[in-house]
């Protein structure tokens, strides 16, 4: 089963999404800043993270510099409030910047479209 | 004493005091002529005394001779010849004793004093009417004691019926003892000076006037005003030309006075009806009156070249002295062209000059009651150029200061604008933040509820409302932020008509919906700008839409394409609501708006674009009648 790990620091939004992405089929691991995340990163790596840029403890761009530096393969979303973020290019080494909407559509269709360039890329790399 | 007085006189000594006189004339007298008088005086006491040992010496001469009446023939020969003298030298001399009475006067003093038999015997302020007589201000009785005396400025009428000004000086005579036995009071013609006393205090008046006036256009009308005045310089017309720099010519700028005859006399009329000082004229000066006369648009024509300066105005110029034109038809110095423009034979040029450099020239002329123009004007006029010059300079200084400071106000508004946008900016996208996460938590589970079944179809109907307000809220803070943070525009070459057209399609329906006509006027072969067609469709999109909501009965919607001065203006015109004067100003401001949902960041944003673009976006707007938005785009 995939595991997402998501971190967000707001805690009903925390369990909107793992709600959510539960009813997708998906494994949810939730941290609540990025100090945590990163522990939870390294006790059993993911198949994707979905992180806030405005967290706590450790900025989420900070956090995903760590767990880009050590584990290149994890796919990352960066799911925020802030459009502006977009401009900073550490956010461009994101895979997917999404500004944070309730219609969580958008969020869907990218983890969707990530797993499976994901999967055909490993795909590729195995030898037959 | 008396018998010798009437011969005293040399024509030497005459003479000479005619020629200071002479010399003197038109001039304020002032100390050095009155001291010249003095010694002239000291003179004729040393010629008197001369005469009187001469006279003495004739007599022992004919004594011995017995020559007596040879001798009186001689003396009586002798005082005519010296009467003459005396009654030509342009001087009233007037001899007292010290009873103050007339013991000798020549003709000219009375002829001045229009004196119908001879004085001799008289006192004095019974010829004089002098009102001093008896008072310590009484000039002969002041010399008589040793001191000085004289009136300044008393008008007569001469018995050729002439105003006169004249100043009376009393001097000492005195005997060889250097008693003074007799007074000689001097009567001076003083009208020309006194003349220019009056122009100086006139050119003192116009300088305040002028001084007081930094609007330049205004300043021109009333330089111009000061020139053909009656109550000032009088010509009948005046032009001004100022010297174009950068162009190194002369530009007729402003005429004055009337166009024909009929006319002058029509506005002379009229001024001499409606006032009665030069005062009252320049209060009253009206900076629009004149301004249509074909005299004027003439001179605004006029262009002449500095650097050719065959033209009298330009060699006016270069010369910096003023040139009087007796003859234009025969005077070398005047071209044809300038001769036929003006049509007048005879006219003066007055050069316009602060601190040695030339600012322009005023011509004036007499053109229709042929007024001979006297030098003594053009030196006056010469005076009041010179201030007039200064007062242009200010004008135009204060000019350029106030363009700088309009520039410095624009500047700043643009500033407080950008800085107010800063200030909002970074506040909404705060806001904006703290708002979005609880949004998406109300609308996320919301929509989480929605998938549920309901038995009470009113549940699913108030989460579809929750649903509907998080969607309008959240259209709000993407507003919002895109404000706060409009992307770098992306620029590529491409066809503002085409954007255009993409926008109207789009709108198609919701125009239709509306009963709104929609007319495209776009000129042909507009040039591709450089621009981003995504912001510019979203300006487009908002402006069109604004437009349609300002006519919620339907109307008519133009759009106008055209190329302007290197750049395409884009014309959004409707017949809708208009705005108020007070909307009109805000339309800008962020946060603005007079739509009762309407976020107000569209025409912000919208100005915004276009700003980054080189562009600029103009509104005027009519309340009840409808609004124009004229946007800019610069195609380089």
């Amino acid at each position: 089963m995939t595991t997402i790990l998501l971190v967000e620091d707001d805690k009903n939004q925390r369990l909107l999404y793992e709600q959510e992405l539960r009813l997708e089929g998906y494994e949810i691991v939730t941290a609540a800043d990025g100090k945590e995340g990163l522990g939870k990163v390294q006790e059993q790596p993911p198949d994707m993270i979905i992180m806030d840029i405005n967290i706590p403890k450790m900025n989420g761009i900070e956090t995903m510099g760590m767990i880009l530096s050590k584990y290149k393969n994890i796919p990352i979303i960066i799911n925020t409030a802030y459009s502006s973020y977009k401009d900073n290019f550490m956010s461009w080494a994101a895979d997917a910047y999404i500004v944070k909407s309730s219609d969580l559509t958008e969020l869907k269709n990218k983890i969707k479209e990530i797993l499976t360039k994901k999967a055909k890329d490993l795909k590729q790399r195995q030898p037959h | 004493m008396n018998n010798e007085l009437s011969t005293f006189n040399s024509e030497k000594v005459t003479n000479k005091l005619r020629s200071i006189l002479s010399e003197h004339k038109g001039m304020v007298l002032d100390e050095s002529i009155l001291s010249k008088i003095d010694v002239i005086c000291g003179n004729i006491e040393a010629e008197l005394k001369k005469e009187g040992i001469e006279t003495a010496m004739l007599f022992k001469d004919a004594e011995q001779s017995k020559k007596l009446k040879n001798f009186e023939e001689r003396r009586q020969q002798e005082r005519r010849k010296n009467d003459n003298i005396t009654d030509v030298i342009g001087i009233g001399l007037c001899l007292l004793d010290k009873e103050l009475k007339i013991i000798w006067a020549n003709k000219t003093i009375c002829n001045w004093l229009d004196l119908k038999e001879s004085p001799i015997g008289s006192c004095c302020h019974d010829i004089y009417h002098c009102s001093e007589v008896g008072t310590k201000n009484c000039p002969a009785m002041n010399v008589f004691q040793g001191g000085s005396g004289r009136i300044i400025e008393t008008w007569i009428t001469t018995k050729e019926k002439r105003r006169m000004c004249v100043q009376h000086v009393a001097t000492p005579i005195t005997d060889e003892r250097g008693d003074i036995n007799n007074v000689l009071m001097l009567t001076i013609d003083a009208t020309e000076s006194e003349k220019i006393v009056h122009r100086l205090l006139l050119l003192q008046k116009l300088g305040e006037a002028m001084q007081g006036t930094l609007h330049l256009d205004k300043l021109l009308h009333l330089i111009l005003t000061c020139v053909t005045s009656g109550y000032a310089f009088g010509f009948n017309r005046a032009m001004l030309f100022l010297i174009n720099k950068e162009h190194d010519v002369l530009n007729g700028k402003l005429a004055v006075g009337p166009s024909s005859p009929e006319e002058a006399n029509q506005i002379w009329q009229d001024i001499s009806s409606k006032y009665t000082s030069l005062k009252d004229i320049l209060d009253e000066l009206d900076h629009s009156y004149n301004i249509d006369t074909p005299f004027n648009t003439m001179t605004k024509l006029m262009v002449f070249s500095l650097s050719d300066g065959r033209e009298v105005v330009a060699s006016c110029v270069r010369k910096k002295k003023p040139i009087i034109v007796k003859d234009a038809a025969n005077d070398p110095r005047v071209t044809e062209e300038f001769r036929n423009t003006l049509g007048a034979n005879q006219f003066v040029c007055v050069p316009l000059i602060t601190k040695d450099e030339p600012k322009g020239v005023i011509v004036a002329d007499n053109i229709y009651t042929g007024e001979p123009i006297t030098e003594d004007l053009v030196n006056t006029l010469t005076m009041f150029a010179g201030q007039a010059a200064l007062a242009i300079e200010n004008a135009e200084t204060y000019k350029r200061l106030a363009d700088k400071m309009n520039q410095l106000t624009e500047t700043q508004h643009k500033l407080i604008r950008s800085e107010k946008l800063a200030i909002i900016g970074s506040m909404a996208s705060h806001v904006a933040h703290e708002i979005r996460n609880p949004l998406v938590n109300i609308g996320g589970f919301a929509k989480s509820l929605s998938r549920f079944k309901f038995t009470d179809q009113k549940i699913k109907a108030n989460i579809d409302i929750i649903l509907d307000e998080v969607k309008r809220l959240e259209i709000i803070l993407n507003n919002i932020t895109d404000f706060s943070k409009p992307p770098i525009p992306e620029k590529i070459n491409v066809q503002i008509c085409e954007i255009m057209e993409n926008t109207c399609t789009l709108m198609e329906n919701y125009l239709q919906e509306r009963y709104v006509n929609l007319y495209k006027e776009f000129e042909p072969d507009i040039p591709q700008v450089l621009t981003d067609p995504t912001q510019i469709k979203q300006v487009f999109l908002n402006i069109l839409m604004n437009a349609v909501e300002s006519m919620p009965n339907g109307g008519d919607l133009t759009v106008k394409i055209t190329t302007v001065n290197k750049s395409i203006k884009i014309d959004i015109i409707d017949t809708g609501k208009g705005m108020t004067k007070d909307a009109l100003k805000n339309i800008f401001e962020p946060f603005f708006t007079t739509k009762p949902h309407g976020t107000g960041v569209g025409m912000a944003v919208s100005l915004k674009i276009i700003e980054d673009h080189g562009g600029n976006i103009n509104a005027e707007s009519e309340w009840g009648k409808g609004t124009t938005m004229s946007l800019t785009l610069p195609t380089n």
